[in-house]
């Protein structure tokens, strides 16, 4: 049996259920939103760094000609190098779903023995058999294919063959498939030859041995084994250094991870305001209490001791319960988020130590939360405590403007002065709820934005609306000419697609990357330029390059000069222009040029727009140009419209925004709350007052509305105290968003007039919401209990 | 025969509380000794100084200027903290509100003095308790909560809560201003049974009643002892 006092807090705490609810709720909370972060925070960076490097990525990729075993074993004598592996990567097209896709397929004698860039098999075979094909996972969705089911597959001018879906497995090193808008799939040399390919691998992946090498030795390393592999005379048309242990989507992963993070820190903050409101609100009516145990011989520490033990405790509760839930939802969000990013969660524990965290962080809070109101209560003189009579103050400095102003009714200006009462506590709420809301307001505007930017991206600078990839090369004027006699189209341009990589000064290859090439004067794209101009007309030997190339290859600059290997050649070219386009490194030049440089002027690819918009119009219009194209001898690889590619990127995009907007709800719940406990804890101290009031005539109406009223002052200044809040929430979310996704346009800070509107409705309807209970309590307070109130 | 000494001792005590206008003197070189087992009665109108001589004497509130001596204690000269534990054990109060710990029950309320003073066993503080709630007549009451109670009977529990570290001096504020006059005469008559064994009782009061019944009458007006410094030799 405890001792009395223990007893006293525990049936405290069961008699004042509600507001032990309250407590336990509001730790709770915000424990579940900043632990499942903070879960989803230490899970996904476990994951994304030890499941990349469990891959075992390769240190360089080159591409050459046909490898055999006996140059595998002359790369792997060579010293400084770990491992070396073969493989072919070959782009063709998969039919899925009725429409032909970019289909990536990679072949290797045995992935199962694969030790670089090793691929997890997830079910089904593996590795796959002849004339099977195991899809990559992040792609699965994409493509709608299943297991057994037979998918067409074409290769350039190849014959089209049948692969039986035979498994599933995931390349943790690839991007995502549904992003990229590509079949990845693998295979064996075996069905390279059914595909009408030479059955040979042609890519050579090294490991170097030692893994602390910068990116620039590394390719020192991997240039030693290019020419290592052109002295047996084959050529090497490029070489492929990523930065070492990093992810492609490194960036990315750091980006979102780090506004999870933030959000994560907000949501405790929040909950910690609301914790030091309800712990305020607890002693405020222990006060008398109080004062009569240190007349029964009660020190200061005992006091204090009773309280803080409470509030320990208060917390450990709201941990059992949110743990669990924080865990849950951070396994599920780091589920999303990783799948994203193609990896897999399966197998990976949430850190013990984010746990551990948690549990500290939700324990000692409330401790924390208690201590300055559990002090300044516990050294309140006796004599004053057993004096409490509720409050004194009049409302300070705005309650005294307030006396000025003469219009509102009687009972009006008391709510206002009310609401300036407590002003500590009040600003405590109006911070909560504003927090709530600039978050709100903050995820509504990246929400616009990416809608925005997405929208800018497909209407603005990709101005067509749909893209042919071609089985084999053509004419470029045939091409065009014939698919602008398809009715219905109406512009159409031939594009040459090629992948170059820039030859340095010490001879060395950098990465490879596409260049795109457009006509002179194309009206198919308008990437906004950061420097320099765009491509002039005709056949010189220009080149406009994107932000990322520029980044990568320092040698780049704008009105220099640059060797680009383009198909096995050197060529010269003038860097003319900067453009902020796509996150991966890429360049334009003219078609022609390009096409002279590679001493073939035929183009693969054509991008139509068309004369009636509307995704139906349009799907019918690209099965005419398909059916028509084919009729006049252009076979069709694969088509995509440009309206579903945008969808799918809004889609899963909206999906981060929608997380944020969830959290920023959670938050205003959070807010709620801490309203709701004020406006108790305001009904609760000016008992007396309401007495005073119904004794003077008040009626139950007039009181209701006094309460209510005193809500609705402190949610609107928070209303109008989140706007400007919102505004660096904006730019912060923008700025990562950016890094992770595309660069979002923020097209004004100044949050959108129609999340402000609905933010102003969900305020009221939270104040509402929180004012009816204390409003209710207050009507049932009777003069008579009100004045004997001790 | 020898006078017995004083167990309570004032000399010279005043107290103002600061304000506008340069402050309210309630209490004005007050100085009086109460001995042992006497039953004194402190009287006078509203306003008068009652209630702060009675702050005073618990340690509740401290003298602007004066000495304060209770038994071997001079209460005046004590830290915040040593007065704390000192009232704990050398005082009982008595409050006109009785200021039973709602979410306690009756013999509950009577082992929290001992629990924070920690003066008897933890095994012996229920039967203690029992006992005196025995001898308060509200036994039967034991583990009952507060408001269960009626007025007399939450005044007899405060009573047996005043006397659970067995202080050397009782305060009572009132005690009987929120009773009926039955119950109110039955709770003086109590207290004087307390002092006629022994217990020092010193109670602020407006009843005619008490005044017959104590041994020592002290009269305050404006702050200063119109009679009664000393009570009658024993």
């Amino acid at each position: 049996m405890p001792s009395p006092r223990w007893r006293k807090v525990l049936r405290d705490v069961w008699h004042h259920k509600a507001r032990t609810l309250l407590v336990v709720l509001a730790i709770a909370i915000g424990i579940v939103g900043a632990g499942a972060v903070l879960n989803t925070w230490s899970l996904l960076r476990r994951v994304t760094s030890e499941g990349y490097l469990a891959t075992n990525p390769a240190s360089a990729t080159l591409r050459t000609d046909s490898i055999d075993t006996a140059l595998l074993e002359q790369v792997r004598a060579m010293p400084g190098i770990e491992a070396a592996e073969a493989r072919r990567t070959v782009v063709g097209a998969a039919m899925t779903q009725g429409s032909w896709r970019t289909a990536i397929l990679f072949a290797a004698d045995d992935f199962s023995a694969a030790r670089i860039g090793r691929i997890a098999a997830e079910s089904g075979q593996w590795p796959p058999a002849e004339g099977m094909l195991t899809i990559e996972r992040s792609s699965l969705e994409f493509s709608g294919a299943g297991l057994g089911d037979a998918v067409p597959v074409r290769v350039g001018d190849g014959p089209e063959t049948p692969l039986r879906v035979s498994g599933v497995a995931r390349d943790a090193g690839l991007a995502p498939g549904w992003m990229e808008h590509v079949v990845y799939g693998f295979i064996s040399p075996a069905t390279l030859a059914r595909l009408g390919l030479p059955a040979t691998l042609n890519q050579l992946l090294i490991t170097v041995a030692d893994r602390s090498q910068d990116r620039e030795s590394v390719r020192t390393t991997a240039y030693r084994v290019k020419v290592l592999v052109e002295s047996t005379g084959r050529t090497v048309s490029d070489v492929d250094v990523p930065e070492p242990g990093e992810h492609v989507h490194a960036a990315q992963i750091n980006s979102l991870l780090y506004t999870q993070g933030a959000f994560g820190v907000l949501a405790l903050l929040l909950s910690g305001f609301l914790v030091i409101n309800l712990m305020a609100a607890m002693l405020t009516g222990q006060v008398r209490e109080i004062g009569v145990m240190k007349t029964l011989g009660a020190r200061p520490g005992q006091l204090a001791g009773m309280y803080l033990v409470l509030a320990f405790v208060l917390g450990l509760v709201a941990c059992l319960i949110a743990l669990p839930v924080a865990a849950r939802l951070g396994h599920w969000y780091a589920d999303f988020s990783a799948s994203l990013l193609n990896f897999d969660t399966t197998g990976f524990r949430i850190p013990l130590w984010s746990l551990a965290v948690q549990l500290a962080v939700g324990t000692l809070l409330p401790v924390a939360a208690a201590a300055v109101p559990v002090i300044r209560g516990c050294r309140v003189p006796v004599s004053e405590a057993l004096r409490d009579f509720g409050i004194t103050g009049q409302g300070g400095a705005p309650g005294r403007i307030l006396s000025r102003v003469g219009g509102p009714s009687r009972p009006l200006l008391l709510s206002l002065r009310n609401a300036f009462r407590r002003r500590q506590r009040m600003a405590l709420t109006l911070v909560t709820l504003a927090l709530g809301g600039a978050v709100y307001l903050g995820a509504l505007n990246l929400r616009a934005s990416i809608r925005n930017s997405v929208g800018y991206l497909f209407d603005d600078l990709l101005r067509y609306d749909m893209s042919i990839q071609l089985a084999a090369p053509h004419a470029a004027d045939s091409l065009e000419a014939a698919a602008l006699a398809v009715e219905g189209v109406e512009g159409a341009e031939a594009w040459v697609g090629k992948r170059a990589a820039v030859l340095r000064s010490d001879g060395v290859l950098g990465n490879a990357f596409p260049v795109g090439g457009i006509p002179s004067g194309s009206k198919m794209v308008a990437f906004p330029l950061d420097s320099g101009r765009w491509l002039g007309a005709g056949g010189a030997n220009e080149l406009v390059v994107n932000r990322r190339l520029l980044q990568d290859e320092p040698g780049l600059r704008l009105g220099g000069t640059v060797t680009l290997m383009l198909g096995g050649r050197p060529t010269q070219w003038t860097v003319v222009g900067v453009v902020a386009s796509m996150p991966s490194a890429s360049a334009f030049a003219t078609r022609e040029a390009l096409g002279q440089a590679v001493a073939d002027l035929r183009a693969g690819q054509l991008v139509v727009t068309a004369a009636r918009s509307g995704e139906d119009a349009e799907s019918q219009l690209i099965r005419r140009v398909r059916e028509e194209l084919a009729g006049a001898g252009f076979d069709v690889a694969s088509a995509q419209l440009m309206a579903e590619s945008r969808r799918v990127m809004e889609d899963h995009l909206l999906m981060v925004a929608g997380f944020l907007l969830l959290m920023s709800q959670a938050m205003i719940v959070v807010g709620g709350l801490g309203l709701a406990s004020t406006m108790s804890l305001s009904v609760l101290e000016r008992t007396r007052e309401i007495g005073v009031l119904r004794a003077i005539g008040a009626r139950h109406r007039a009181i209701l509305a006094m309460v209510q009223i005193e809500g609705l002052v402190i949610a609107l200044a928070s209303w109008a105290l989140a706007i400007p809040m919102s505004i660096p929430m904006s730019v912060v979310l923008g700025k990562a968003f950016g890094r992770i996704m595309l660069p979002v346009r923020i097209e004004s800070l100044v949050p959108e007039p129609s999340g402000v509107g609905l933010w102003l409705v969900v305020v009221v309807v939270v104040s509402l919401v929180a004012c009816a209970g204390p409003g209710i309590r207050a009507t049932r307070i009777t003069t008579a209990a009100a004045l004997s109130y001790e | 025969m020898t006078p017995t000494p004083a167990l309570i001792a004032l000399s010279g005590v005043t107290r103002t509380f600061p304000g506008a206008g340069g402050g309210f003197t309630a209490l004005a070189d007050v100085s009086l000794t109460i001995r042992p087992g006497a039953f004194a009665a402190v009287v006078g109108p509203s306003g008068s100084g009652k209630s702060t001589l009675l702050g005073i004497l618990s340690g509740i509130d401290r003298p602007t200027r004066g000495a304060v001596q209770v038994g071997d204690t001079a209460v005046h000269a004590l830290t915040e903290r040593e007065i704390t534990a000192w009232r704990g054990r050398a005082v009982g109060v008595v409050f006109q509100f009785f200021q039973l710990l709602p979410t306690l029950t009756a013999a509950e309320n009577v082992m929290l003095p001992m629990d924070f003073c920690r003066t008897w066993p933890v095994a012996e503080r229920r039967a203690r308790a029992q006992v005196l709630l025995d001898r308060l007549g509200v036994a039967d009451q034991a583990d009952k909560f507060p408001t269960t109670l009626s007025g007399g009977q939450q005044q007899r529990v405060a009573i047996a809560r005043a006397l659970a570290n067995e202080p050397a001096v009782l305060l009572a504020d009132e005690p009987t201003g929120n009773l009926d006059s039955r119950t109110a005469a039955a709770i003086l008559e109590l207290f004087a049974e307390l002092s006629r064994a022994g217990q020092t009782v010193v109670m602020v009061t407006h009843e005619p009643s008490a005044i017959q019944l104590a041994s020592q009458t002290i009269a305050l007006v404006d702050g200063r002892v119109a009679a009664g410094a000393e009570g009658p030799h024993a």
